[in-house]
């Protein structure tokens, strides 16, 4: 009777770890393809502001403070004790709204170049992804209860939270929205990861 | 006075305010160059450069704003990260977060706000320099590396993944300034192979966040490389003297074989070889005198060393009763043994004679014709037969006169036309043979030796009369009349008396024609004038031809001696009596070789193309030559 026991647990062990891998092979996926998004939307942001001239460059500086992007709603650590506190689906969740914010307005972002018109797909793909992260590392005790969370804030059309007119000012704001956003999904995912794999030293 | 006094010092007072201001109180100058980083992505610290003071003390703050807030905070920490810095812990840090930060001076006389400056964290972050860098000299199949290991900056969270550094390094040898850069990626270990032995190596070590700064280089690391000098170099010094050896080796066979392969490689040109072409000559440039020289030589050939193989001592020709000749060439010992024609076995010798034409041709040409064909007959079937044959119908009217515009001389109907001089009429027939045969060999003498001197030689010998008629060259004609024999067949019992006498008829050359044929006539002998023909009995007197030459002429050479000089070339080993009764007999002749006979007898006296009395001596004709 004890051996079945033994047994079951140890067989139950690696079921359970299963997912676990599976997840590791997933966040590595995961993280990859938002570190790409990342650096396209810092070469989008460097092209454009080198494009711009000096005189404007120091104006949109200044300005840029008091413009807000459009996933300021979503609420997300913003330093490195809050990320560790945060556990790992929080973490994932929260990346999934962000790059879920960014569906319609890469729409406008895309265009012109080659590079912008990968934006949209790669976002598509990288939420697709994030998903069976969460999926993955969803136990069946924890009720998603985000699942709220998940769904879309409330929709907040582009043109009124950033409220310029300007198309230049639009574009560099977009851009570097963008580049900051991507930012945070990169640094929560990679948290998430190395937080669930088994070796201490997880950047290798 | 007073008022005096008063303005005095009103203005004193306001120079010295004046004065006052102008001292170097002035606001502070604008603090410059603000700029902020973050080590760790946690806290971060920025820097300030001071303005001018102004001449009083100056306080500098900072104040920043977050992004979407108008707080006003102030530095929280001045001093932590040294003069005019300020230093953000973590509680004032926030990451994605736009911080506005100004710097302020401040003196007595107010206060100047910097440029403000706009930073995000995340962007401005730029770790310490790796620590703990290692270097050791590890082998590798004999041949040395370096392994070069390094730890993260102690402030830089990498384990939990909050920072994701990458590393760079680079090495250069010592004294030298061209630094060798290596990427190590996230990996904090590095190999560098190809080194150089005993040399000193130096590594240094920086690192860089995913989106962020470049850090310092790490304090250099000196590495010395042993020395593995010894086996790489004597595997080299091994191969020099190898490869050293074997040039030598290949040198030397080079150096042996240097003329064959000279041969090989560069051909001998072929100079052009043309007899008698001097190049020397056509290189000074005078042509006339390339050609003499080409003239000078064998062309056209003039071979008189070929002559005595050609030559034919002397003809004879034997005239039987028959009528029959039979003719054959004998050696000049052979007549002078028999040289009374009497005592030969038959065989008369034809001795050149200068034979004349005579204008008695009619008797003569009985005579003539008779000796014609009797001479013809003993001919037997040989080519020149034909030619003689050929000429039969001319012969008969025209043998009077040779020189005819028939232009057949026949140096026949000449040659027995000495014949009706000898009533008796022994005349032989051989005569005409024999002269004939003579013109033959003279004729060989000028024809074209070049071709075939031996061919000439043996037909010379032999049957020379071939070898007369088969030249192409119209020279000495020698025409048979064969009516002769029809003619002479009048003459018939003329002529029988003369084998009865076995006589020998001499005829002269009389000259040669414009048509190359010598005429001949028969000798007229003062003893054998009134005495008939008894040759036994005669004295011969005998001219020598000397030689033929270009001209296709016979040159003759009278000799006056009573004795035969024919028998000067004599036969060691038969005359020697005579050789010394010839040398002494040919008191005109100066170069005799008693050794040939054949070819001796060669009179030095000035020729005579016609001797009048004289005999035609065939034999030392041909030897003429060789002189």
């Amino acid at each position: 009777m004890d051996k079945v026991v033994l047994l079951l647990s140890v067989l139950s062990l690696g079921i359970s770890s299963q997912p676990i891998t599976d997840s590791q092979r997933l966040f590595s996926i995961a993280v990859s393809r938002v570190q790409h998004l990342h650096l396209l939307a810092q070469r989008l942001f460097s092209d454009f502001e080198s494009s711009l001239q000096t005189e404007e460059q120091r104006q949109l500086n200044k300005i840029f403070l008091q413009d807000l992007c459009n996933s300021d709603y979503i609420i997300s650590p913003i330093d490195k004790h809050e990320t560790q506190r945060s556990s790992v689906l929080k973490l994932l969740s929260i990346s999934y709204q962000l790059v879920d914010s960014w569906k319609f307005p890469s729409h406008s972002l895309s265009g012109g170049s080659a590079l912008r018109n990968q934006i949209s797909p790669k976002l598509s793909e990288l939420k697709t992804g994030i998903l069976l992260l969460i999926r993955a590392n969803q136990d069946g005790a924890e009720i998603f209860s985000d699942n709220s969370a998940l769904q879309l804030a409330p929709y907040v059309s582009y043109d009124q939270s950033l409220g310029a007119d300007e198309p230049l000012r639009r574009t560099y704001d977009l851009l570097a929205c963008f580049k900051k956003d991507m930012h945070k999904v990169e640094t929560y995912l990679t948290v998430a990861k190395c937080r669930l794999s088994p070796e201490a030293n997880c950047t290798l | 006075m007073k008022k005096v006094m008063d303005t005095a010092l009103l203005l004193l007072l306001l120079f010295f305010t004046v004065h006052a201001n102008r001292t170097h109180y002035r606001p502070p100058g604008k603090p410059t160059r603000a700029r902020c980083r973050s080590p760790e992505k946690e806290t971060f610290t920025c820097w300030w450069e001071p303005g001018s003071d102004g001449g009083l003390p100056t306080t500098y703050a900072l104040y920043y704003r977050k992004e979407n807030s108008d707080t006003v905070y102030e530095c929280p920490d001045y001093h932590t990260a040294g003069e005019n810095s300020c230093f953000f812990n973590k509680n004032d840090t926030s990451i994605w977060i736009n911080y506005n930060i100004t710097v302020v001076a401040t003196n007595a006389l107010g206060s100047t706000f910097s440029d403000p400056v706009d930073i995000d964290v995340v962007y401005i972050v730029k770790p310490n320099p790796p620590e703990k860098v290692t270097v050791t000299v590890m082998e590798d199949k004999g041949w040395p590396f370096l392994r070069v290991s390094w730890e993260p900056p102690h402030k830089a969270d990498t384990r939990s993944g909050w920072i994701t550094l990458i590393y760079e390094l680079r090495v250069t040898l010592e004294g030298e300034d061209d630094w060798e850069m290596h990427l190590a990626g996230q990996q904090k270990l590095f190999n560098i192979f190809s080194l150089r032995s005993g040399g000193t190596y130096l590594v240094q070590v920086r690192c860089r966040p995913d989106h962020g700064f470049w850090s310092e280089w790490s304090s250099t690391s000196y590495i010395k490389v042993p020395d593995y000098f010894h086996r790489e170099k004597s595997v080299w010094i091994l191969i020099t003297v190898f490869s050293a050896f074997i040039f030598l080796i290949l040198t030397w066979l080079l150096h042996m074989n240097s003329h064959s392969l000279k041969h090989c490689i560069l051909p001998p040109v072929p100079g052009p070889k043309i007899k008698g072409f001097d190049n020397q000559l056509l290189k000074n440039g005078k042509s006339e005198e390339v050609f003499h020289a080409m003239v000078v030589s064998d062309f056209p050939p003039v071979t008189t060393s070929n002559y005595e193989d050609l030559l034919v001592e002397y003809l004879e020709v034997y005239v039987p009763e028959e009528q029959k000749l039979i003719l054959e060439e004998s050696k000049y010992l052979h007549k002078l043994e028999g040289s009374t024609s009497d005592n030969d076995s038959g065989q008369g010798s034809l001795e050149s004679h200068t034979l004349l034409m005579d204008k008695r041709e009619e008797t003569k040409e009985e005579e003539r014709l008779t000796g014609q064909e009797g001479s013809q007959t003993g001919m037997g079937p040989q080519r020149h037969q034909k030619d003689w044959d050929e000429e039969k119908p001319y012969a008969h009217e025209d043998i009077v006169s040779p020189a005819m515009s028939s232009g057949r001389v026949k140096t026949w109907p000449s040659v027995f036309s000495p014949l009706p001089q000898y009533s008796s009429g022994p005349k032989s027939q051989l005569s005409s043979l024999k002269i004939a045969k003579q013109h033959c060999l003279s004729d060989s003498l000028f024809s074209s030796y070049n071709a075939e001197p031996g061919h000439n030689t043996k037909k010379a010998i032999g049957p020379s009369w071939e070898f007369c008629f088969s030249n192409k060259q119209p020279q000495l004609q020698a025409h048979s009349d064969v009516n002769i024999s029809s003619i002479g067949r009048n003459q018939a019992p003329v002529f029988r008396q003369s084998p009865a006498h076995q006589s020998t008829e001499y005829v002269e050359v009389l000259r040669v024609n414009e048509e190359d044929m010598v005429l001949l006539q028969p000798v007229v002998l003062g003893s054998s004038h009134g005495k008939g023909w008894p040759p036994t009995h005669q004295v011969e007197v005998y001219s020598k031809v000397k030689e033929v030459d270009s001209d296709n002429t016979v040159l003759l050479q009278k000799e006056v001696m009573d004795e035969e000089v024919d028998r000067c070339p004599c036969e060691d080993q038969e005359v020697n009596g005579a050789t010394e009764s010839c040398y002494t007999s040919s008191d005109i002749t100066t170069t005799q070789k008693p050794a040939g006979c054949s070819h001796a007898a060669m009179p030095a006296q000035d020729e005579m193309v016609l001797a009048a009395s004289g005999y035609v001596d065939t034999a030392t004709m041909f030897t003429l030559p060789t002189y």
